[in-house]
């Protein structure tokens, strides 16, 4: 756990999966339902 | 209940707040805009494309008003350079709303745009990645023959060609020291202007590398300079996509309330992070957004019967927005930690500003 942290490449991937798993759970839990229909 | 319907879209609010704070960020911390995510971004959200491109022209006229009042107090804008290009600049954009309009009457603005914006971007990761590792190479060269290091670095001989153009009239602009045919200036004018009508950017991210390489002004007269281009352009080609009816009030208000924070923060983070940091995380976003937008691309030209592809989409373009910003607020963050004599991972020293 620690390498995700002191690693650059650690934190960058640390980063980029809190970004799209939130960006997934935003789109199936809201932005399907509430968006993008017309 | 956090949205309103635009173009008969469903268009949460917080995903416009979001957009602008990410460019608002990208703009107050670099000086240059960051509008070329915007389209794409857009189209993705499930905006038309021709919408998309009048929201993101829109805003950014606002937006470059106030930035170049700032430029104009520190001296940065050659007037000269700036009132040569603007004929052409304003011929580029009604030639490229003109475009739009056409590819919007036969139903394929959105496709277009995309194809443009993944092209387009693609070539900015590029170029990101390749002058950034230019600059530190040119950088340590200078360093290990013990000169100093100077506010600006010129790695091309480019503007030599350009500027012995003997095409005349020929254009003496004092502030940036250079002498120039003004058909050069006018061409690039007519070329950023076109993409700035069509896309709906500011066209910094072409003018800015354009002035600097093809006519050799420095960084800082280029970037200020460009704000008065983008004043025109985003003026001249919000003025003509309002007429066209690709502008929607609403959504350029919640960007624009987006941007105005994103650009206060980014303004505030030139404090803790150093731009070399900044420059391979916008890059490595580009990557990221170019991603979300060919998947959209694929996902209309199959017939968006593929679901998975707008999913992944979404959460591309989304992501990239989080990922930029988060790594941005994480920077300040440990450079604060950093000042204080607190403990900060290894690789974050270098990156951030050091202690008073």
């Amino acid at each position: 756990m620690r390498w995700f942290i002191d690693s650059m490449l650690g934190y960058w991937i640390l980063l980029l999966a809190i970004s799209m798993g939130t960006a997934a759970a935003v789109y199936l839990l809201w932005l399907k339902q509430a968006a993008f229909s017309g | 209940m956090f949205d309103f319907v635009i173009a008969g879209i469903h268009a949460p609010i917080f995903l416009l707040v979001l957009t602008g704070f990410t460019v608002g960020i990208v703009g107050g911390f670099i000086g240059v805009g960051g509008g070329y995510m915007v389209t794409p971004a857009l189209i993705v959200f499930g905006f038309p494309g021709y919408m998309a491109s009048g929201i993101d022209a829109t805003h950014i006229a606002g937006k470059a008003v106030i930035s170049s009042i700032r430029h104009r107090q520190l001296g940065n804008i050659d007037w000269t350079l700036a009132l040569t290009m603007v004929g052409g600049t304003m011929l580029g954009v009604e030639l490229g709303v003109r475009l739009l309009n056409y590819t919007k009457k036969l139903g394929i603005a959105g496709v277009v745009l995309l194809a443009c914006s993944v092209v387009v971007m693609f070539f900015l990761f590029l170029y990101t990645q390749i002058e950034t590792r230019r600059a530190h190479k040119k950088i340590e060269e200078v360093a290990d023959a013990g000169q100093d290091v100077g506010r600006e670095l010129k790695t091309s001989t480019l503007h030599y060609f350009f500027q012995r153009i003997p095409l005349y009239p020929i254009v003496r602009c004092r502030t940036a020291r250079v002498v120039v045919s003004m058909w050069v200036v006018v061409l690039i004018g007519i070329a950023t202007g076109l993409l700035a009508g069509f896309l709906g950017v500011g066209g910094g991210f072409i003018r800015v590398p354009s002035l600097v390489y093809l006519i050799g002004a420095t960084t800082h007269i280029s970037v200020g300079t460009d704000l008065v281009e983008i004043v025109v352009s985003g003026g001249y080609g919000a003025l003509r996509q309002s007429m066209s009816g690709n502008v929607d009030m609403m959504a350029v208000l919640f960007m624009i309330v987006g941007a105005m924070i994103g650009a206060q923060f980014g303004s505030i983070a030139t404090a803790y992070v150093r731009g070399p940091a900044i420059r391979y995380i916008l890059s490595y976003s580009l990557i990221l957004a170019t991603t979300g937008a060919l998947l959209r691309l694929l996902y209309v030209l199959t017939g968006q019967k593929i679901e998975f592809l707008s999913f992944f989409a979404v959460v591309f373009t989304l992501g990239e927005m989080l990922f930029l910003c988060l790594f941005i607020v994480s920077l300040v963050v440990f450079s604060v930690r950093h000042k204080q004599g607190k403990r900060v991972p290894p690789w974050v020293p270098p990156l951030v500003v050091a202690a008073d």
